[in-house]
């Protein structure tokens, strides 16, 4: 089975080494890709320097459209599976085999890993958990998923999982709507318990103000959803079979 | 109803001439290639239109009388606010292609810049090296 991680960064050049150090001596040996959306402190230069891949975009694509990237570039290497993992140092990657089990078992074909299935680790404030509670609710009651943790960023996806999100994922504020465009085109989701870490460095890019237009923004793309599925197999960013000769 | 009343021959002359001036702008915009014909083809037509119901108000009588209006000079608020909205939205609906459009664009840029760099690591130091490529411009 051929892993990937997908380092989605802006600005991340301070948690870089220790998020690599700590996805190079994982026992899956995964491929590293760290999407750099137009960072201006040298995260694609500290990556290429770690030996990681590089996909460095022209310019801030937001959250969605770096992590796009990344699933593009593991559509076009074949993997089997790709890991989502903040560059900041919030995810922990000695839970990456609790994520890649459901899909080894072919239980899943997206596992969200999820802060409250378990105690422990770091869980946010009470009033995002609140938000998140909310979110969680209108994620099963719009579309029948049922996760507790539809924001989690730390995410694993099989192949049809990679191929959808490579044709087409959402911008802005995408994980919970990404949960919802994954059940709707049919796909399996499952959630692990994993423990997360508080941020190393930097700070969150959801600040408090933001965060009444992220839950009015939220809800209202699950309210809107489109009402069929969205078409398989339309591959949006051929870039070669990717094997260097 | 006289349909004198709609619209005084002063005021009626003097938003002709302005939809005229407009419309002339908006033809020379799109001849000397400022403005795309499939973009601005809304702003074509209900300008045409405009300028129909300003030389006839007979019409925009008319159209008050079917909506069941009292006042023609409500229609032409109506009639007005109709107009921007639906190119307004159809101006929205260009800028959110273009910026779909550009959002792949980047992500596919990004993607061959990955594949040329591995491609050029693969063949060792014969390459030069990318630095000619551009550094990441302003964010928004």
């Amino acid at each position: 089975m051929r892993v990937a991680v997908i380092v989605p960064a802006f600005n991340e050049a301070r948690s870089l080494p220790a998020v690599a150090a700590e996805l190079r001596a994982h026992p899956l040996r995964p491929d590293v890709v760290v999407v750099d959306d137009g960072s201006s402190d040298g995260t694609a230069a500290v990556a290429a320097g770690l030996g990681l891949g590089v996909v460095r975009l022209p310019f801030n694509l937001g959250i969605g459209g770096a992590v796009q990237a990344g699933y593009a570039w593991c559509a076009a290497r074949g993997h089997d599976v790709a890991v989502q993992v903040d560059g900041d140092g919030q995810h922990d990657a000695a839970f990456l085999d609790a994520l890649l089990e459901p899909l080894r078992a072919g239980r899943a074909d997206l596992v969200v890993g999820s802060r409250f299935l378990a105690p422990g680790g770091f869980r946010s404030t009470a009033a995002r958990r609140a938000g998140i509670r909310y979110l969680s609710w209108f994620l099963r009651l719009r579309c029948g998923a049922r996760v507790t943790d539809p924001t989690s960023g730390f995410r694993a996806a099989g192949r049809r999982a990679i191929e959808l999100f490579a044709a087409a994922y959402p911008h802005d504020y995408p994980e919970p709507e990404a949960v919802a465009l994954a059940v709707r085109a049919g796909l399996a989701v499952a959630e692990v318990p994993v423990r997360m870490r508080e941020r190393a460095h930097g700070a969150s890019s959801i600040t408090a103000l933001r965060s009444l237009y992220y839950l009015v923004k939220v809800s209202l793309a699950l309210l809107l959803l489109p009402p069929a599925l969205p078409r398989q197999g339309a591959r949006a960013v051929p870039a070669g079979d990717g094997r260097a000769p | 109803m006289s349909h004198q009343d709609v619209l005084p021959l002063g005021m009626q002359l003097g938003a002709l001439a302005i939809l005229l001036c407009f419309l002339g702008w908006v033809v020379w915009l799109i001849r000397t290639e400022q403005l795309s014909l499939r973009d601005s083809l809304l702003w074509l037509l209900t300008t045409l239109a405009a300028t129909a119901v300003t030389a006839f108000p007979q019409l925009l009588g008319r159209l008050a009388h079917a909506l069941g209006v009292q006042v023609p000079a409500n229609a032409v608020f109506g009639a007005a606010l109709l107009y921007l909205s639906v190119n307004v939205l159809s101006v929205t609906l260009v800028a959110s292609a273009s910026s779909h459009r550009i959002r792949r664009l980047a992500q596919e840029c990004a993607l061959l810049r990955a594949e040329l760099e591995a491609l050029r690591a693969a063949r060792g130091a014969e390459a030069p090296p990318a630095d000619h490529l551009l550094p990441p411009g302003p964010r928004p």
